[in-house]
């Protein structure tokens, strides 16, 4: 017995005893603790968030950046562009600027990126958002290449945003976990615990103040911000709302993701449009606002301010049940068989609360007098209901969902969304394709407008769907660092826009 | 012996492939990975693209074959999430579970024949109620729940340990304990239950009549025929630890097996999940081996 408490009396003693557990990092040395383990670290992957959050502008980087602020292209490797003809771009690149090994970036260096890209022979996350356009590559001089697409592109500067200039030595046929770019930092190491990034010291541009950071992975919110506390890492992008309760070291941000729910308009008695309108009066938003903080911005469209497109002038939903109840009445009396049941579509796991959200505003159209019932799917069964060709027999539906735009156009949210082609859209409007698709193809101002009016309509005269909330993401930063996310910190955490504070 | 070790190994080897054909069929019932590796907007000609750079085109049947063939030549397939082998994926897992198991079943055990034979040697006695307390909870205590409320006061609250990672021995402190409670809180229970009964055996009556030292009678004599009902539970525990310890490689960020199986099967990473069970089979079919065998060296009646 005595030897038995000795015994645990010792392992007390040396657990006391134990080294500080808090790493002492060098000073512009910092660790990032990541939500998820990237899977991989293929370039193409970038908009994926644990891939691009790593990648993104620090080992490789694109051709132009979206400025958060006002949604345009702004140089990065490419310095001009100019519009040749409406299906040709002429792109003029950065001079002097070499990839970690050592290779010269030229036309040639882009044309080889973009081709791989394209090639079909890898999977590339990134290419999605050029949809089905087919690209050709032309290097006109050292410096200068040209791209021509097979139909209009009048935003290809922002679609430039997503492709990652890789080394002309990088594998054309197979996805790389050793990627090399033209970054300020090079990839060191890449184990299933740990990514490490080291300054690059032939960078073309100016050099960070961080010379290394250190990414591991915790799923628990709980964990990520517990490892900032005590010092073990400097930052998370992304932590619980219940999680940040300190307000020297958790901040708020408006993200780039937009919840809504999809109506399905094409199914009865969803096609009527007093029953969508009265959808969308019958949610007490303010009080579903409770559940995803303070900060939480109500939505009227689908994209965030700071997007082409978006209109700060349409105003969102207001509460109104029993205009929503003599809209469903009115309804009823010309014959909809509003007493159909209704399939609420929810998502485990979108985002946090979403169930909860689901239940609450069940019970608000349920109160309105419509017979909504929730089913709750994992994603792969979901994404049936999301993306045509939608299952046979689906019947009246209300799709939860959440949209991500942070390339800076409505182009990458609208067609998807309000085209009878979309694959995510249930209408079948041929006027409404006709406005789309003539916004897609205006340019400055004009293309600005044509959005704005697409966004009233879908809100005004179509009710396609029930904008909820411009959703907000909350992060640690340690004390020590310099660093405010903003509406691209969902895909890239730029090294370069990160100080260490001076004493 | 010899014949006994091939007969289990040829059921063994039998087991396995049949494991593996279920695993094979019942993956792909989960559905199509390009609706989980491709952006919401892609097009359905990138996704045709995927499934045939991915041989997912193929009847499925076609896909058995391809892997059939692929296993002969020790081809276990690339991981569709990772670029890369998906046995390598699985192999390096696989030690950090192991090794943590290997820690936590050990430690738990040697504690539990400790605590349960002192608790038996006097029951009703304070320690005995204490052990029985101490034993129950921890057997019943959720492990999500005492893991993060042991990093908020050991790491967050006094800063004697790190949250979670790997690296140093500080670092398997806490995940090893959380491991540690619940088969700790069984074995004790098994052996505190074994060794009562042992000692109210008349053996143990004649070997206090001989005047033998308490130490030894407890230890030496009740013990040793104790331990097979114990081995039987640590076993079965064991097993189940070496299977991956989810929520502990979850919450401590232990790159173990286990958090790779269950993200594998979310994300319908075929190979990685097909690999991952066929490495967890093979070494909870070599520790069952391993158990029966440590049966003969326990008790010289068994003999195969």
């Amino acid at each position: 017995m005595n030897r038995s408490v000795h015994t645990i009396a010792a392992v007390v003693l040396m657990t006391a005893a134990a080294p500080s557990a808090v790493a002492q990092e060098a000073a512009q040395e910092i660790r990032i603790v990541l939500p998820e383990q990237p899977a991989n670290l293929e370039p193409c992957g970038t908009i994926i968030t644990n891939v691009g959050q790593i990648l993104s502008q620090n080992v490789v980087e694109s051709l132009t950046v979206i400025d958060p602020v006002t949604g345009q292209p702004q140089p990065k490797l490419a310095t001009e562009w100019t519009s040749v003809d409406p299906t040709t771009w002429r792109i003029k690149l950065r001079e002097g600027v070499k990839f970690q090994d050592g290779t010269e970036l030229n036309a040639d260096a882009v044309a080889f990126s973009i081709n791989r890209m394209i090639s079909g022979k890898l999977t590339c996350s990134n290419i999605a958002k050029f949809g089905d356009a087919k690209l050709t590559l032309t290097p006109v001089d050292d410096l200068t290449v040209e791209i021509k697409s097979d139909r209009p592109e009048p935003i290809m500067p922002t679609l430039l945003s997503v492709v990652m200039i890789v080394s002309p030595k990088t594998p054309v046929d197979q996805a790389v976990n050793d990627p090399v770019g033209t970054g300020p930092f090079t990839l060191s190491t890449f184990s299933p615990q740990t990514v490490v990034l080291d300054a690059f010291d032939g960078y073309w541009g100016k050099k960070p103040e961080i010379t290394k950071a250190t990414y591991v992975w915790r799923p628990e919110s709980s964990i990520r911000a517990a490892m900032v506390e005590t010092g073990e890492a400097d930052l998370t992008p992304s932590i619980a709302i219940q999680d940040a309760s300190n307000p020297e070291t958790d901040f708020a941000y408006l993200n780039s993701e937009t919840t809504a729910i999809r109506i399905d308009a094409a199914e009865p008695p969803l096609d009527d449009l007093r029953v969508r309108k009265a959808l969308n009066l019958a949610i007490d938003w303010e009080g579903l606002a409770q559940l995803f903080g303070d900060d939480v911005k109500r939505a009227s469209q689908m994209v965030v301010s700071g997007i082409n497109g978006h209109d700060d002038a349409l105003e969102p939903w207001p509460y109104d049940p029993e205009e929503a109840k003599k809209l469903i009445e009115e309804a009823r009396t010309a014959g909809v068989a509003v007493d159909t049941e209704i399939k609420l579509i929810g998502r485990n796991g979108i985002y946090p609360n979403g169930a909860e959200a689901m239940e609450a505003m069940m019970t608000m159209w349920q109160d309105a007098g419509l017979n909504v019932k929730l089913t709750m799917l994992d994603v792969a069964d979901w994404l049936r209901y999301l993306q045509k060709p939608f299952p046979p027999e689906r019947g009246p539906n209300l799709l939860q969902m959440m949209h991500d735009n942070n390339k800076g156009d409505a182009a990458f949210t609208v067609p998807i969304f309000y085209r009878s082609s979309g694959s995510y859209s249930t209408l079948a409007d041929p006027a409404f394709d006709k406005e789309i698709d003539a916004a897609l193809a205006a340019t400055g101002e004009a293309r600005t407008n044509s959005f704005k009016a697409i966004f009233g309509k879908a809100r005004n005269e179509v009710v396609a769907d029930i904008p909820m909330f411009h959703m907000i993401g909350y992060t640690r930063v340690g004390t020590r660092l310099e660093w405010k996310p903003d509406i691209t910190t969902n895909s890239e955490i730029p090294l370069a826009n990160i100080a260490i504070k001076k004493d | 012996m010899i014949t006994y070790l091939g007969r289990r190994a040829f059921h063994s080897i039998l087991s396995v492939i049949g494991l593996l054909t279920l695993v094979f069929f019942l993956t792909r019932l989960t559905g199509d990975p390009s609706a989980l590796y491709l952006p919401l907007d892609s097009t359905a000609e990138a996704r045709a693209a995927f499934a045939r750079l991915n041989g997912l085109d193929q009847p499925i049947y076609w896909q058995f074959l391809d892997y059939l063939r692929d296993l002969l030549q020790l081809d276990f397939g690339e991981s569709l999430r990772q670029n890369r082998s998906a046995m390598q994926v699985a192999l390096e897992a696989f030690p950090e579970t192991l090794k943590l198991a290997a820690v936590a079943i050990t430690l738990s055990t040697a504690l539990a024949i400790l605590v349960g034979s002192l608790a038996a040697a006097r029951p009703g006695s304070m320690f005995d109620r204490v052990a029985s307390f101490v034993s129950l909870a921890g057997a019943s205590a959720p492990d999500f729940w005492v893991a993060i409320v042991g990093i908020l006061v050991f790491a967050v609250g006094l800063g004697l340990l790190p949250t979670s990672g790997t690296g140093t021995w500080a670092h398997w402190i806490m995940p090893v304990f959380v491991l540690m409670l619940r088969p700790f809180g069984l074995l004790v229970q098994v052996v505190r239950g074994t060794m009562l009964s042992a000692l109210a055996s008349p053996y143990i009556k004649t070997a206090r009549a001989k005047g033998l030292p308490r130490q030894k009678i407890i230890f030496g004599h009740a013990l040793r025929n104790s331990l097979l009902p114990v081995v039987t539970v640590a076993g079965d525990l064991a097993t189940s630890l070496v299977n991956g310890a989810v929520v502990v490689e979850s919450i401590f960020g232990w790159p173990g097996i286990g958090k790779l199986m269950i993200d594998s099967i979310i994300q319908r990473d075929f190979a990685v999940v097909q690999s991952t069970i066929l490495v967890t089979a093979t070494a909870i079919f070599i520790l069952n081996i391993a158990i029966d065998l440590l049966y003969a060296v326990l008790d010289p009646r068994i003999r195969y």
